[in-house]
């Protein structure tokens, strides 16, 4: 089990800057998740980490120690990759025996071990199949149990569970979890999926474009998200923005004003759509649609400022399309983010139109 | 329920009712002339091309010394023929696989006694005297009583080992080097890669002909000339370039994830290519095998001008002595070595059929 460390790492490929300036720590033993969009340099780390792509500048420490010259397969990493990467000419057995075939270690603890890595992930009926007989979930476990039968010091996962289906998505990301607190081995997971890094990390890193945007619990994230770009990013349906001018007590929008308690300024409002209501009073408009998601039901509202998405719980349908509605909110609940910026004021709150 | 008026402007009704029994039937009879026309080329090409290997083989089992007697191979194309045309009326009629097959092997038996009625008795296997006697030349000279002249020929078997040889080494060489240098190409970026791709294609396009007297000279001052290594040499750096294309597409198609897995797994760069990546290519290199085995089996060109002395002939040579020398004497002896050449390229790419079908060059990615 190892702690990871990036100081100041740069990475580029020839004249693009990929990773600008990257610190970071991840404790012993801990589930972390590199969250952001496509090319947010999270893969770039993920590989530096493993070895496959060499920092171009800064430093990569693991328990403490240089690595950044250590090579790819010398460092005791295991990883998952997103197409599982599964070697087609060989058994399940061969593949899981792969890692093991370069440590000089006596033929009957190799056998051994790919057997417990095989039971780890429940795939020791499969030993004798190879990869294209095998079913995409069946395929996800052999790898970790091919990333896991070298007893690593780190496990890296590149988003995993995006090549399964929903249901499958739901069982492995339980499994994965129980896993990595049972064996205590640091991971790092890398994913654009905010609910992947949400339901199973400890402390998610959320990156855009190449530099750390926050790092927080999933919870941090959520509901205190410390920029726009977070706010946006974490939850769905996702969250409302309303943009405004504040001032005196007041945030104009449009034609309309909403009482506003902090410094004046352009702002931006983010509102959840699971903590606006329905209310006698408050943002009117009319329900455009409506998007029954089983346990609760998404409607869209047409406002004089645009599109609103509220989250209502229950299956039935209190409303109807076309119907009039007014939206209200609790102003703890909102999140005013300077719109020049885009950070966080944690000081400013806004109420619901009268 | 559509609401009215919408569509009250499009025909509908009984009134503009469509005649579908008589497009059915027009679209019926189109597709089988269609059919028939194709199968109507089929025989005509496919006759003339199987018929001279046919004729081949019949003659090498079948003309006697001194004898221009073609009477037999009227016969056995009175034989074959039918067979061709019966053949494909199967495929073109046959409505499952089970009527095809046994409509074959019914054309198949049909055809197997007839040969053996018409052209059987004039079958012999004297033709391959060649195999047990390299001085067959006289022999058969000797039986029209023309002895005078003729050529020393080397054992058979002799110009056969060359051959594979020749075929064997140039085989080994251009796999090792060519699957080397394309895996390089495909993975690795360096100055000049984008024109050193173009300029694999420009070699291919050369004319190899007219090297052939800048390479004879280079052959006679390194001292390689009459050797079989040095015609290896010439036809590996022929053929290099060709197949290290080839083997990059081959390379350019299996996915970076499973090299980058192996390095992390613990394999050196060198194991991971020995035991990750070259499995997944193993289609290209048996094709490049096939392929290299078969242009040096049948290498003419070269092995006339480098090769000198009778106990360096390839098989290619021998056959072009023999028709030299007994031709006019006996030509069913002429067929029964064109056979015997035959036999070892035939097999080879009847055994690896399966993986040539594979071979296809991707876009290329400079």
């Amino acid at each position: 089990m190892a702690k990871v460390e990036f100081r100041h790492v740069v990475k580029r490929f020839g004249d693009v800057e990929v990773i600008p300036d990257l610190s970071l720590t991840i404790e012993d033993g801990e589930f972390v998740a590199l969250l952001g969009p496509s090319g947010c340099g999270k893969s770039t780390s993920l590989f530096m980490l493993a070895g496959i792509y060499l920092p171009s500048g800064g430093e990569l420490l693991f328990d403490g120690c240089i690595v950044n010259e250590v090579e790819a397969k010398d460092r005791n990493v295991g990883i998952v990759f997103q197409s599982y990467a599964l070697y087609p000419h060989m058994t399940v057995r061969d593949n899981v025996l792969f890692p093991l075939r370069f440590k000089r270690m006596p033929r009957e603890e190799v056998l051994g071990r790919v057997i417990r890595a095989a039971n780890l992930v429940q795939v020791e009926e499969l030993l004798d199949r190879r990869p294209s007989e095998l079913s995409g979930g069946q395929q996800q476990r052999v790898a970790l149990a091919r990333a896991l039968v070298k007893e690593p010091q780190l496990l890296l996962l590149d988003e995993p569970l995006s090549n399964l289906d929903a249901t499958l998505r739901l069982t492995m990301r339980t499994e994965i979890k129980s896993l990595q607190k049972k064996l205590g081995v640091t991971t790092v997971l890398v994913t654009h999926d905010q609910i992947e890094a949400t339901t199973m990390a400890d402390r998610i890193i959320c990156m855009r474009a190449g530099r750390i945007e926050q790092i927080g619990t999933p919870d941090d994230l959520y509901r205190r998200p410390e920029s726009l770009f977070i706010a946006s990013f974490i939850g769905s349906p996702p969250i409302n923005t309303i943009s405004g001018e504040a001032r005196d007590g007041v945030m104009c929008a449009g034609a309309v004003g909403f009482p506003f308690e902090g410094a004046p300024g352009a702002v931006t409002v983010g509102l959840r759509p699971e903590l606006l209501r329905f209310t006698g009073s408050g943002l009117s408009g009319r329900i455009a649609q409506m998007e029954p998601m089983g346990r609760e039901i998404l409607y869209v509202v047409d406002t004089d400022l645009g599109y609103l998405r509220v989250l209502e719980h229950g299956s039935v349908a209190a409303h109807a399309v076309g119907e009039p509605v007014s939206i209200g909110f609790s102003p703890d609940d909102s999140l005013v983010f300077d719109t020049a910026s885009e950070r966080l004021i944690t000081t400013a709150r806004v109420g619901p139109p009268a | 329920m559509v609401a009215p008026g919408v569509f009250g402007d499009l025909p509908s009704g009984p009134a503009a009712a469509v005649d579908w029994d008589r497009m059915a039937s027009r679209a019926r009879s189109l597709r089988r002339g269609k059919a028939a026309a194709l199968y109507a080329f089929l025989i005509a090409v496919s006759l003339p091309i199987i018929l001279p290997y046919f004729w081949l083989v019949t003659i090498a089992f079948s003309a006697k010394t001194g004898v221009a007697d073609t009477l037999v191979l009227w016969r056995s194309m009175a034989v074959f023929a039918p067979a061709v045309i019966a053949f494909w009326l199967v495929a073109m009629l046959a409505q499952n696989r089970r009527q095809l097959w046994l409509g074959i092997t019914a054309i198949a038996l049909i055809a197997m006694l007839a040969f053996a009625l018409l052209v059987g008795p004039d079958l012999h296997l004297r033709n391959f005297i060649f195999l047990v006697e390299p001085d067959f030349a006289s022999i058969v000279r000797s039986r029209v009583g023309e002895v005078r002249g003729a050529i020393q020929f080397p054992s058979v078997w002799r110009a056969f080992g060359n051959s594979i040889l020749i075929a064997g080494a140039q085989t080994v060489i251009v796999l090792t080097v060519a699957s080397l240098a394309a895996y390089y190409l495909s993975r690795f970026q360096f100055p000049g890669r984008a024109a050193m791709l173009r300029s694999l294609l420009v070699l291919h396009a050369f004319p190899v002909l007219t090297l052939i007297v800048p390479m004879f000279l280079m052959l006679y001052w390194i001292g390689l000339l009459d050797t079989l290594f040095g015609v290896i040499l010439v036809l590996v750096a022929f053929e290099l370039p060709f197949a290290i294309f080839i083997m990059k597409g081959f390379f350019d198609a299996v996915p970076w994830d499973i090299e980058m897995s192996a390095l992390t797994d613990g394999a050196s760069r060198r194991q991971a290519f020995v035991w990750v990546v070259l499995p997944q290519v193993r289609n290209g290199l048996l094709a490049i095998a096939v392929f290299t085995f078969i242009r040096g089996w049948e290498e003419y060109i070269f092995v006339f001008t480098f090769l000198i002395r009778n106990t360096n002939w390839t098989m290619s040579l021998y056959m072009y002595y023999v028709r030299d020398d007994v031709m006019g004497v006996n030509y069913g002896v002429v067929s029964a070595v064109g056979v015997f050449y035959l036999v070892p390229s035939l097999i080879l790419y009847l055994a690896a059929q399966r993986y040539l079908m594979q071979i296809s060059i991707g876009g290329v990615k400079g």
